[in-house]
């Protein structure tokens, strides 16, 4: 028990120390997952409109597979992402293996079908009148499409929060693609396996403090959120 | 001529949800549609809104024919649904936004205001609210303010007094007559509140199970109807009490009585040749719009006739909502369809 206690007090000193390795671990969290979550939103937000504004044949067979890719284990994108950016693999040449704009990009994989669910099932969940509203007041069909993801917002905001939650505390694709490299793409998650491994408890308690934090924060916002819409 | 309409057929599955020969609206004025729920009433409002296309037929808009929903009148008809829907945003940017998807920058905080207030809601109290913070009432000025700021050139109303209270009605129908006088705008109005329809319309059109059935706002009496060995066909009311007809074109067909064929009387006639002599109570008494006549809606058990009478008729019998009245009309006044 005392081990535990002392990793504790160990791990305040190395925050408020400003411990070099400790941060670069939080940076290249932040920095990896802030880089999917945009990603993911750009590319997420107008297939979750046109699967939850359209009607077409297949329709339902889509949001199967979507449903379904939500639970898409981290490791299996993990494998996927390296067999195509690793120096065999199709993506070879972009030389992303082991960068953090790889992590993103595989995270951003893990992340799309997780806005584009909850953006579908915004835009599913909006008014029948929205759209005969925006037709009388003379809204052509862009207009359309926007103001129904800003009249969506809150759900959509929902959507990021719960992907940039599930993009900073995975850990199956920063080891496999990002190497798990000191200082370079060691994240949060990957520096709390490999120091609790190596039985340095105190940074595995720092940084899972402050995951703790994020995953706090972003629950919060969740909340506020999910009360204004 | 603001809209021009032949041999419209709107089809649902097999069954004819539209069928209208034709229909002719004035530019500038006000028309009444009334029927029964699911009578075709919102079906043709939303085509006359180019949000829905008719399976045949022609729609001519201001003199040229229109082809598809993507009319080049498209925004110069706005209509106000039964159910306003108002945006998740302020009551100024829900008055505005119609203006913003046209481009429209110049003066867009005067003309909101103007609207605003042109329905009853102050700007200086409202523009500011919230969607959420206003009552039912207040959300459908809003929307209606939100249509009045694009100065339409038809503004197609659906149900607006459904769900609103007495003050709301009276502030939406002096909006409605506002923008008629000041932009001639042309109204198409559908409603069950005949009394207030009948204060903001010039002419109301019946529809009956897809058809229009004519000018008048006359009760329409559906069978059946069992001939009797004097040689008429009786309906039989709920309360035991029969109308009389002739010559319907089948047991079960339907009839409009033309409330200029209904007279009203204080004690009960005698010696009359009327084949219908039925006693019931005033219900209702609105003066008409074009004719300033009196419409007189008697409630005889299991109908409501209307009974349209001058102001002198309603004036010499002490006509007065709550009495009891007889109602009287020929076995021949009925006009089959």
């Amino acid at each position: 028990m005392d081990y535990i206690v002392a990793g504790c007090i160990e791990a305040f000193g190395l925050l408020a120390g400003g411990d070099g390795e400790t941060y670069s671990a939080i940076a290249t969290t932040l920095k990896a997952s802030t880089l999917s979550m945009v990603a993911s939103l750009i590319i997420g937000i107008p297939l979750g409109f046109l699967l939850g504004y359209y009607s077409f044949p297949g329709k339902r067979q889509v949001r199967t597979v979507v449903d379904t890719l939500l639970a898409m284990p981290t490791v299996v994108v993990g494998l996927l992402v390296y067999a195509f950016i690793s120096r065999r693999g199709p993506l070879g040449e972009f030389g992303l293996l082991f960068t953090i704009p790889g992590i993103a990009l595989a995270q951003t994989i893990l992340v799309v079908p997780i806005v584009v669910s909850l953006t579908a099932t915004a835009i599913e969940g909006l008014d029948r009148r929205l759209r005969m509203t925006l037709m009388a007041l003379g809204a052509e069909r862009i207009q359309i499409a926007m103001t129904s993801i800003v009249e969506a917002r809150f759900a959509v905001l929902i959507a990021a929060v719960t992907a940039y939650g599930r993009a900073v505390s995975e850990v199956g694709i920063s080891m496999m693609v990002g190497g798990n490299i000191k200082w370079h793409t060691r994240t949060i998650t990957t520096a709390i396996a490999l120091e609790t491994g190596k039985g340095e408890f105190a940074m595995g308690i720092a940084l899972g403090i402050v995951l703790l934090l994020l995953a706090f924060l972003a629950n919060s916002l969740l909340t506020i959120l999910k009360r204004q819409s | 001529m603001i809209y021009h309409i032949s041999g419209l057929k709107f089809r649902y599955g097999d069954t004819f949800l539209l069928d209208i020969e034709e229909l002719a609206i004035q530019r500038g004025s006000s028309l009444g549609l009334v029927g029964p729920n699911g009578c075709g009433k919102s079906t043709l409002l939303r085509i006359l809104a180019f949000f829905m296309e008719p399976d045949e037929g022609v729609i001519c808009f201001d003199g040229e024919r229109v082809d598809g929903t993507g009319s080049a009148g498209k925004r110069d008809v706005t209509i106000l649904l039964q159910e306003s829907y108002l945006l998740k945003r302020t009551v100024f940017e829900n008055v505005a936004y119609g203006l913003k998807v046209r481009g429209e920058k110049r003066n867009v905080t005067g003309l909101v205001h103007g609207a605003l207030t042109m329905v009853g809601l102050p700007p200086g109290r409202f523009a500011g609210r919230s969607w959420f913070e206003l009552s039912g009432g207040e959300a459908q000025r809003v929307a209606l303010a939100a249509r009045l700021v694009l100065n339409p050139r038809v503004l197609i109303l659906d149900e607006p007094t459904a769900s609103v209270d007495q003050e709301s009605a009276g502030l939406i129908k002096d909006a409605i007559a506002r923008a008629r006088r000041d932009h001639g705008t042309s109204l198409v109005i559908a409603s069950h509140d005949l009394p207030w329809l009948h204060e903001v319309t010039d002419d109301i059109n019946r529809i009956h199970e897809g058809r229009m059935v004519g000018h008048e706002t006359g009760t329409v009496i559906s069978g059946p109807w069992i001939r009797h060995s004097d040689g008429l066909w009786k309906k039989t009311l709920t309360g035991g009490e029969t109308i009389s007809a002739v010559t319907p074109p089948g047991p079960d067909a339907s009839a409009i009585l033309n409330p200029s064929d209904i007279m009203l009387s204080t004690d009960r006639p005698e010696g009359i040749s009327a084949q219908n002599i039925l006693q019931g109570t005033i219900t209702q008494m609105t003066v008409e719009n074009d004719s300033g006549k009196v419409l007189v809606t008697v409630d005889v058990v299991g109908i409501s006739l209307v009974a349209r009478v001058t102001g002198k008729a309603a004036r010499d019998l002490h006509l007065l909502p709550g009495i009891s009245i007889w109602v009287l009309f020929k076995a021949s006044s009925l006009t089959w369809y």
